[in-house]
């Protein structure tokens, strides 16, 4: 058996021992480690989405969602409407909002193709009675900006990556 | 106005924020039971107190490497987040000794989330917490003007947690547990008001990060982290969160936030990056939080459970007391103009008004042209013939807030026709000015020349029926009004009469004369100089009182013959050995002769002297008697004169000046006091009792020369030493 027969198989395995698929239907993905620093803003718990956009500049994918109280995404306006049209399950990949000062440190799945092919990756994020940020962090989804310190615009101070 | 400004404030301020308050206390004693919910998880690990960062954090780094922050939440369990082995998002509850997994963070309970937002913002965001802070700012006033009500109602702060008098449960538990929950409710009030300032800004609480010098991180000497010195020396009770370093990299450092300050450490070196202290304002907000939630304690979480519960008893038990108030209130049917009784009635907190509504009821069922107001409200009364007077006293024998301008009104506006007046004080003997101001609304009408006293002044102790029900009996004889008791100030009227045997009787010339007679009463009757013989001479309704003299265990009478007086021809027909059936005896402890005071002062006009006879026959020893008494001439004092020279020579007696007023000098027992003022004086400052028994007159004209006597001598109104019991009167 060849080398990458044996990876093939290896990872087959992987796919059936594992209850989360690290692969999605055959496609390759990375696991990235995102750490956000949020501002000293003063107020409630920031909601945070991290979504893939395509290069047409549409939703393709949502990654993570920081804040479990649904009664709360209509203020993320732009990305609700794409998830009032397309709801998919996000119960895996949502965690806890993030307040002024601290920083949350998640883990999301990208498709590997989908890394320097034009894609961006958004965060856009809203507070209660407080500015929304459409764009408060939008990169292009390159090996280059997954790999340094990305500023952010409103809330968010600054994120950064590593492969997991 | 009836309340004094604290009470407005403290009712207003209730009725404005009561909805509110109902609201945030009943889901506060919902909320003080999430901490209690989450401390049944024994995630805390025991001697928590010494565990160290160097002895904790080197576990968890060995046995998740992927470990991205550790917190310690107010009941200190350890969490921690990160990544498992297999890149799973990992957040568990850590002992943090071993790193062994304890449990996993529950979803927090979505029903104490719904309550907290209620609690917090009624669901209104930023409307809802402002109205919630004026809330919590509202509670503190509150808390403050009931304080000061308090402190009013026990007569100074030193008496604060003293007995507190009970008028009906409402009343009672509202003070008392108004006392005991006063500090509880006041810190939540307080942290409440500041954390919601907090929210919006008000205070400033400026966010603080470490600035790092990024060329300034050494990669050298390596060292491990239980070797760092930071972490010697911090224990992980002072952490609240640690942020590990986001990579290997030596730019990514430990964040420690602690307590009071945040420190960033090198994560190779373990060299303090750097340090910033949180401003104050931020730790207190912490501190505010620990103490309105009950986070860190559950003793103090139930303790607020209580206190909030307490607010809301404190809603219903306030609301009790106003709506009481409110019936109180006089709605009178003839104006003043027009009426013929006049009721003024003095009250702090309106309980008074409930006794004068009940005698302004029974006039008006009478036919009568009835008015009852306050005293603030005293003019003229152009019909009036009656002037009935019912008062408490307040704060240290002061005029209630409705009678406080009642002495100048009564100055400013005399009456124009004759008009009989009757004082009748409430209070408690718990207290020391008892009924001081009724006696000095007494006094103060006795001045007027137009005010004819009807009745000697009477009190109301803790609000007895019994007395209450005395003083309806006594006006309604005089007044001549049958006032048919209300059943509830019915005065128990003693079943059994006595029967008295008739011993011996002087004789007299004609009417006009005084006759003492004495009777025996059945053995082992109680009774004793001072208290009063009612006496039924044709067995009806119809009573005479007269006041008994103990001598030889014996009641002396000492009585004037009226002609076809009622009383005094049914005594003066009695002769040795015939019996007197029916009589009773009616207790009447305010002029009983004193238990310790010394010198006694007893003053009399007439058959006044009765008691006193009495009270010298059985004088305890060490207690100095002087007796001053009036009479006509030396014919009337005839009858008394050979007892008293026995008392003079048995020493029993310290002195005894008689004033006569149709022989001699022509003079009337006040003008014998007049001329020994300072004796007077010098014996209400040793302690001693003035006792006053005799016509209401004589009464009228001594109470004026005391007033004089005490302002000038001792600087205190009369009233004070009435208050005090030192000055005692039973006239008629």
């Amino acid at each position: 058996m060849s080398n990458l027969s044996k990876a093939a198989l290896f990872l087959m395995v992987l796919t059936f021992a594992s209850p989360v698929s690290t692969f999605a239907q055959g496609t390759g993905t990375s696991k990235y480690k995102c750490m956000i620093q949020m501002t000293n803003y003063m107020g409630e718990g920031a909601y945070v989405v991290i979504s893939l956009i395509n290069s047409k500049g549409a939703y393709d994918k949502t990654l993570y969602v920081l804040g479990s109280d649904k009664k709360w995404y209509k203020t993320l306006k732009e990305w609700n409407k794409f998830y009032a049209k397309k709801p998919s399950n996000i119960s895996a990949i949502t965690g806890a909002s993030v307040t002024g000062g601290d920083r949350s440190v998640n883990v999301f799945e990208i498709e590997t193709s989908k890394i320097n092919a034009g894609y961006k990756l958004r965060f856009e994020s809203a507070v209660e009675d407080k500015n929304y940020n459409v764009k408060d962090l939008e990169i292009p989804l390159t090996t280059e900006t997954l790999s340094g310190k990305n500023e952010g615009t409103g809330y968010i101070r600054y994120v950064r990556f590593s492969p997991n | 106005m009836t309340i004094s400004i604290w009470r407005y404030s403290h009712l207003a301020l209730a009725v404005s924020s009561f909805l509110l308050l109902t609201l945030a206390s009943l889901t506060g004693v919902i909320l003080s039971f999430q901490p209690l919910s989450e401390k049944v998880y024994a995630y805390r690990a025991d001697k928590f107190d010494e565990i160290t960062l160097a002895q904790t954090l080197p576990v968890l780094k060995q046995k998740y490497p992927e470990i991205s922050e550790l917190s310690v939440d107010a009941n200190q369990f350890v969490q921690i987040k990160g990544t498992d082995a297999n890149g799973e998002k990992l957040s568990a509850y850590i002992d943090p000794r071993t790193g062994e997994i304890l449990g996993h963070p529950e979803k927090k309970s979505a029903f104490f989330e719904w309550v907290t937002a209620l609690h917090r913002s009624l669901f209104l965001h930023e409307t809802g917490r402002f109205f919630i802070g004026l809330t919590a700012f509202l509670l503190l006033l509150i808390s403050i003007s009931g304080t000061i009500l308090i402190i009013q109602r026990q007569r100074g702060w030193k008496r604060f947690f003293t007995k507190i008098v009970r008028e009906n449960f409402a009343q009672y538990y509202h003070v008392v547990l108004g006392r005991l929950s006063l500090i509880p409710i006041c810190i939540l009030a307080l942290t409440g008001t500041y954390l919601s300032l907090n929210r919006f800004g008000l205070i400033e609480t400026p966010q603080v990060s470490s600035k790092i010098d990024f060329d300034a991180i050494r990669s050298a000497p390596e060292k491990q982290i239980e070797d760092f010195d930071i972490f010697k020396n911090v224990k992980l009770s002072q952490v609240k969160t640690i942020e590990f370093p986001f990579s290997e990299d030596v730019e990514d450092y430990y964040t420690l936030k602690l307590s009071d300050r945040e420190v960033t450490v090198n994560q190779i070196t373990g060299d303090i990056l750097g340090e910033v202290k949180y401003p104050a304002t931020a730790v207190f907000t912490e501190f505010s939080l620990d103490l309105h939630t009950g986070r860190t304690s559950a003793l103090w979480a139930i303790v607020l459970a209580v206190a909030s519960g307490n607010i809301l008893f404190f809603i219903y038990s306030g609301f009790v007391i106003m709506f009481r108030r409110r019936r109180n209130r006089a709605k009178n049917k003839y104006t003043a103009k027009e009426s013929e009784f006049i009721i003024l009635v003095g009250s702090e907190n309106g309980s008074t008004f409930g006794f004068a509504n009940s005698v302004y009821q029974q006039l008006i069922a009478n036919g009568k042209t009835a008015y009852m107001t306050e005293l603030n409200a005293y003019k003229d009364f152009p019909k009036a013939s009656h002037i009935i007077v019912m008062s408490a006293t307040y704060g240290m024998g002061d005029a209630p807030t409705n009678a406080n301008h009642f002495a100048s009104l009564l100055h400013k506006y005399p009456q124009e026709q004759p008009v009989h007046f009757s004082v009748l004080g409430f209070g408690s003997h718990s207290y020391p000015d008892f009924c001081q101001f009724a006696f000095e609304i007494d006094n103060l009408l006795s001045k007027e020349k137009w005010a004819v006293p009807m009745l000697e002044i009477h009190t109301v102790n803790d609000k007895s029926p019994q007395e209450f029900g005395e003083w309806i009996t006594t006006w309604s004889q005089h007044a001549e009004i049958p006032l048919t008791v209300s059943a509830g100030f019915l005065p128990v009227r003693q079943e059994r009469e006595e029967v008295l045997t008739v011993i011996d009787k002087t004789e007299v010339s004609g009417p006009g004369e005084d006759f003492l007679i004495r009777l025996r009463p059945k053995r082992g009757t109680k009774f004793t100089s001072g208290d009063l013989l009612a006496i039924y001479p044709a067995n009806d309704h119809r009573e005479r009182l007269y006041s008994i003299g103990k001598v030889g265990g014996e009641i002396q009478l000492s009585v004037k013959l009226h002609d076809k007086g009622l009383g005094s021809d049914y005594l003066y027909r009695q002769q040795a050995g015939s019996v007197v059936r029916h009589a009773r005896i009616v207790g009447n402890a305010h002029f009983h002769f004193p238990e310790k005071a010394s010198p006694v002062i007893m003053i009399s006009n007439g058959t006044g002297i009765a008691p006193f006879l009495g009270m010298i026959y059985e004088r305890r020893p060490g207690t100095d008697c002087y007796l001053y008494c009036g009479f006509r001439d030396q014919q009337s004092f005839s009858v008394y004169r050979q007892a008293l020279d026995q008392n003079l020579e048995e020493k029993k007696l310290g002195g005894l000046q008689v004033a006569y007023s149709r022989e001699g000098a022509r003079q009337y027992v006040k003008d014998l006091l007049a001329r020994d003022e300072t004796f007077v004086a010098d014996a209400l400052v040793k302690g001693g009792v003035i006792m006053l028994c005799g016509s209401l007159a004589m009464q009228k004209d001594v109470v004026s020369l005391l007033e004089n006597i005490c302002q000038s001598h001792l600087k205190r109104s009369l009233s004070y030493y009435q208050a005090r019991s030192q000055v005692v009167m039973d006239c008629y």
